[in-house]
C-alpha cells in the first residue's frame, strides 16, 4: 500500500517516530511488522488478511516494543477503539503515539484459508462497522472501500444464547469453560488487559484458584469478561490466542451487548468519551440493588 | 525391529478387542466444536477415529501430564496434618494414530521426569500406555521434524509405528510392549509391502526437509555463548507472551504446584501447567523479575529447547510439530526464527577489523 509506505518512510526518516508498527508478509500469511528503518517501509501492506489488532503492542506490558521508542501504529477503525481505550485509561499519552488509520472494508474470518471477502468469509465482527474512518487518528490513508459484507454468524450465536433458558446457557458455558487450561493466553494477548497484577494472580487472599477446575475456570473467565465490559473492542485476539479454541469473543460480545442496552455505550474510538466503568451517573439504573 | 502386515480389518478387530477388555483407546477424532479440526480423544470404535486427516490441534502431552492434577489430599487435625496420597498406577490405555512428533515429544519429557527425581505420576501413565503411531503424511509449512533429528517415519517414543500400504499397514514393532500388543495380529509382510512403505517414508521426509535444514550440532554451543547477542532484543517483538505455544508444545513440561483449600481444614495439592513465556514464571517475591521483558522470556524458550536440554540429554527439546507457529496470534514462526539463528551461528566471523 503505497500511501502507507510513503507515510511510514516520512515519519521514520524525519525522526517523528522510532518504529512503525504495521503489517507485513510473513512466512505464513500476514504478520505484525516493526519497521525501524525508513528503507524497510516498503514492506508494509494492508489488505483483508490484516486481522491482528496492533494496538496490543502499545499495551505498556509489551516492554520489548516500548524500548524501541515512540511508535506509529497502523490501525483499522476497530483497532483505533483499543488505542482510544488505552489513552482513556491513561495507559499511554495521546502525544506518545502516532495513529495511522487505514480505511477498511472488513477483514477475513480465516485469513489462512480464504482469499475473497463474502458474507461467509468476512469476520463476523465487521458487518455494520461504524468506525471505518475512526475519529482517533493522526493520518488516514487509503480509499474508502465498499462496506464490509454482513456475516450473520455472530448475531445468530447471540440470538441462540438469548433463546436458551438460564440453565441451558449455564450448561453451554460450562461445556466451553471446562476446556480452559488457565494458561491465561487470552489475557496476555488482549490489548486491554494491562494490569501489572491481575486479580487471577493475587494470592493474599487468593480470589481465584489457579488450577484449571471448572469452578475456578468459571470464576476466571467471568471476572475477566466483566472487567472487559464496555472496554472490549471485539478484536478477537483472545480467541486467536486460546490454545483450546474457546469462543471467548462470543462471551465478551454478549457482555458488550448488555452494556450497549443498559448504558447506550459502545467502546468508543474517541478517547474523550467516558466509558461506563469510569463514570458515575446519579440516574444509573440500580434496580438490582435491593 | 520386527515388521508385520496388518490389514484394515485386523486393526479394527484389535481396537474392538481392546475396548472389550476395557482398555481406553485414544485416537484422533473430529473436534466437536469444529469438524474441520482434529483432536486426540477416547474412541468407542475404530469408526470414530479420523486417522490421517489433519494434525491434531493439541499434542499427546495432556494424557501423561494433565493441565491440572491432584498430587495429594491434606487434612489439618488437632495434632498435625494428615496426608492422603493419590494412586500412581494408571489404567491401561492405547493411543492409536499418534503423530511421530507427538510420540517423540513424550519420549523427550521422559528424560526430564526421570532426571533428578522419578515422577511417579508421569511414569504411572507412561507404563500403562502403548503408543501406536502413524507414518505422517500431514505435514504443512510449519513442520520441521527432520530438522530436529526426527522425521515423519521416526519411531522415537512409539511402541508400534504403522505405515499405510495397500490393504492395510506395515507395522514396525518397536518395543516389547508393541510386540505384545500385536502378537496375535497380522501376518508376515511381503517384499512389495516393505518396498511400498519405504517409498512412502522417503517421500514424506522430503516434504518436511524443504521447510528447515537439519539443525547442526554446534548450534547448541553458539546459543550458549550468545546469551547476550543483540538479536534477542528484537527477535520477540511480535510475541505477546501469551504462552499458547507452551500449552500446545509436546515437549514443554513446566508446572507450578499449589495448595488449594476445599474446606476449612481440608485441601489438595495440585500441579498445573506453567510457561516460561509469562512474566509471573520468574517473578520473585521481592518484586524483582530476572526476565523483565518478552525478549528475555523468548530467549529462554529457544535456549532451553536448543541448548540447555541438549547439553543435559544430548537431544533437542522440540519435535518439530509446528503447533507453536500454527497457533501463534503474533505470527512468531519457529522454523523461520531457528533458521535465522542457525544462519547467524554458521556465518563466518567478519574479516578485517583492527
Amino acid at each position: 500500500m503505497k500511501p502507507l509506505q510513503e507515510l511510514a518512510h516520512k515519519l521514520l526518516s524525519e525522526g517523528t517516530v522510532k518504529v512503525v508498527i504495521g503489517y507485513e508478509e510473513g512466512p505464513r500469511g500476514v504478520r505484525p511488522a516493526f519497521i525501524t528503518d525508513a528503507a524497510q517501509a516498503e514492506k508494509l501492506i494492508f489488505d483483508i488478511r490484516c486481522v491482528q489488532n496492533l494496538a496490543a503492542y502499545l499495551n505498556p506490558r509489551r516492554t520489548q516494543v516500548a524500548q524501541l521508542g515512540k511508535a506509529a501504529v497502523v490501525v483499522k477503525g476497530c483497532d483505533a477503539r483499543a488505542v482510544a481505550g488505552l489513552i482513556r485509561e491513561k495507559q499511554i499519552d495521546r502525544d506518545g503515539v502516532v495513529v495511522i488509520a487505514v480505511r477498511c472494508g472488513g477483514v477475513l474470518q480465516n485469513p489462512e484459508t480464504d482469499t475473497v471477502l463474502t458474507s461467509e468469509t468476512v469476520s463476523a465482527r465487521c458487518g455494520g462497522c461504524a468506525v471505518r474512518e475512526p475519529s482517533l487518528h493522526d493520518y488516514m490513508v487509503g480509499e474508502l472501500p465498499a462496506e464490509p459484507p454482513v456475516n450473520p454468524q455472530r448475531a445468530e450465536q447471540i440470538a441462540a444464547l438469548e433463546r436458551m433458558s438460564p440453565a441451558e446457557r449455564w450448561n453451554f458455558w460450562d461445556e466451553q469453560l471446562s476446556r480452559c487450561i488457565r494458561c491465561h493466553a487470552c489475557r496476555e494477548a488482549c490489548p486491554m488487559c494491562f494490569c501489572l497484577k491481575c486479580t487471577a494472580e493475587k494470592s493474599q487472599p487468593q480470589w481465584i484458584d489457579s488450577s484449571a477446575t471448572l469452578q475456578a475456570n468459571r470464576a476466571w473467565q467471568t471476572m475477566r469478561v466483566l472487567h472487559q465490559a464496555g472496554r472490549c473492542v471485539d478484536c478477537l485476539e483472545c480467541e486467536r490466542a486460546c490454545p483450546e479454541h474457546i469462543p471467548l469473543g462470543l462471551l465478551a460480545r454478549y457482555v458488550a451487548d448488555a452494556v450497549e442496552r443498559r448504558f447506550d455505550y459502545v467502546a468508543s474510538d474517541d478517547p474523550s468519551v467516558p466509558a461506563p466503568f469510569g463514570v458515575y451517573r446519579a440516574d444509573d439504573e440500580e434496580e438490582f440493588i435491593r | 525391529m520386527t515388521q508385520r502386515f496388518l490389514s484394515h480389518q485386523e486393526l479394527a478387530s484389535l481396537v474392538a478387542e481392546l475396548l472389550a477388555a476395557k482398555t481406553r483407546v485414544i485416537a484422533p477424532v473430529r473436534a466437536k466444536d469444529d469438524p474441520e479440526q482434529v483432536e486426540y480423544q477416547p474412541i468407542q470404535s475404530l469408526e470414530d477415529a479420523a486417522l490421517g486427516v489433519r494434525i491434531p490441534r493439541r499434542s499427546l502431552k495432556e494424557f501423561f501430564l494433565p493441565p491440572t492434577e491432584v498430587l495429594l489430599h491434606y487434612r489439618q487435625t488437632k495434632t498435625g496434618v494428615e496426608i492422603r496420597e493419590v494412586a500412581t498406577v494408571a489404567p491401561p490405555q492405547v493411543i492409536l494414530g499418534a503423530l511421530p512428533c507427538d510420540a517423540a515429544g513424550v519420549a523427550a519429557v521422559d528424560k526430564v521426569m526421570n532426571w533428578d527425581y522419578r515422577d511417579e505420576l508421569w511414569f504411572g501413565r507412561r507404563e500403562a500406555t502403548t503408543i501406536v503411531s502413524f507414518l505422517c503424511s500431514l505435514m504443512d509449512a510449519t513442520c520441521f521434524c527432520t530438522a530436529v533429528g526426527l522425521g515423519p517415519e521416526s519411531s522415537t517414543g512409539s511402541d508400534v509405528l504403522l505405515a499405510p500400504v495397500t490393504g492395510g499397514y506395515l507395522a514396525h514393532l518397536v518395543t516389547p510392549k508393541g510386540e505384545a500388543l500385536l502378537q496375535a495380529h497380522g501376518s508376515e509382510a511381503s517384499e512389495a509391502t516393505l518396498a511400498a512403505a519405504e517409498a512412502a517414508q522417503r517421500e514424506a521426509r522430503q516434504k518436511v526437509e524443504q521447510n528447515l535444514a537439519a539443525i547442526p550440532a554446534e548450534f547448541a554451543g553458539w546459543l550458549a555463548s550468545n546469551f547476550d547477542n543483540p538479536v534477542w532484543k528484537t527477535i520477540a517483538l511480535r510475541c505477546h507472551g501469551c504462552g499458547g505455544c507452551a500449552a500446545l508444545c509436546p515437549t514443554c513440561h513446566c508446572f507450578d504446584i499449589v495448595d488449594e483449600h476445599e474446606s476449612a481444614d481440608e485441601g489438595v495439592r495440585r500441579r498445573n501447567w506453567d510457561s516460561c513465556q509469562t512474566a509471573l514464571f520468574t517473578l520473585h517475591a521481592s518484586g524483582h523479575n530476572p526476565r523483565q521483558s518478552q525478549s528475555e522470556r523468548f530467549r529462554q524458550r529457544i535456549q532451553h529447547k536448543f541448548s540447555i536440554y541438549p547439553s543435559r540429554f544430548g537431544e533437542i527439546l522440540c519435535s518439530g510439530c509446528g503447533r507453536c507457529s500454527r497457533n501463534c496470534p503474533g505470527g512468531m514462526d519457529l522454523p523461520t526464527i531457528v533458521g535465522e539463528l542457525v544462519a547467524m551461528a554458521q556465518a563466518k566471523p567478519e574479516a578485517g577489523g583492527q
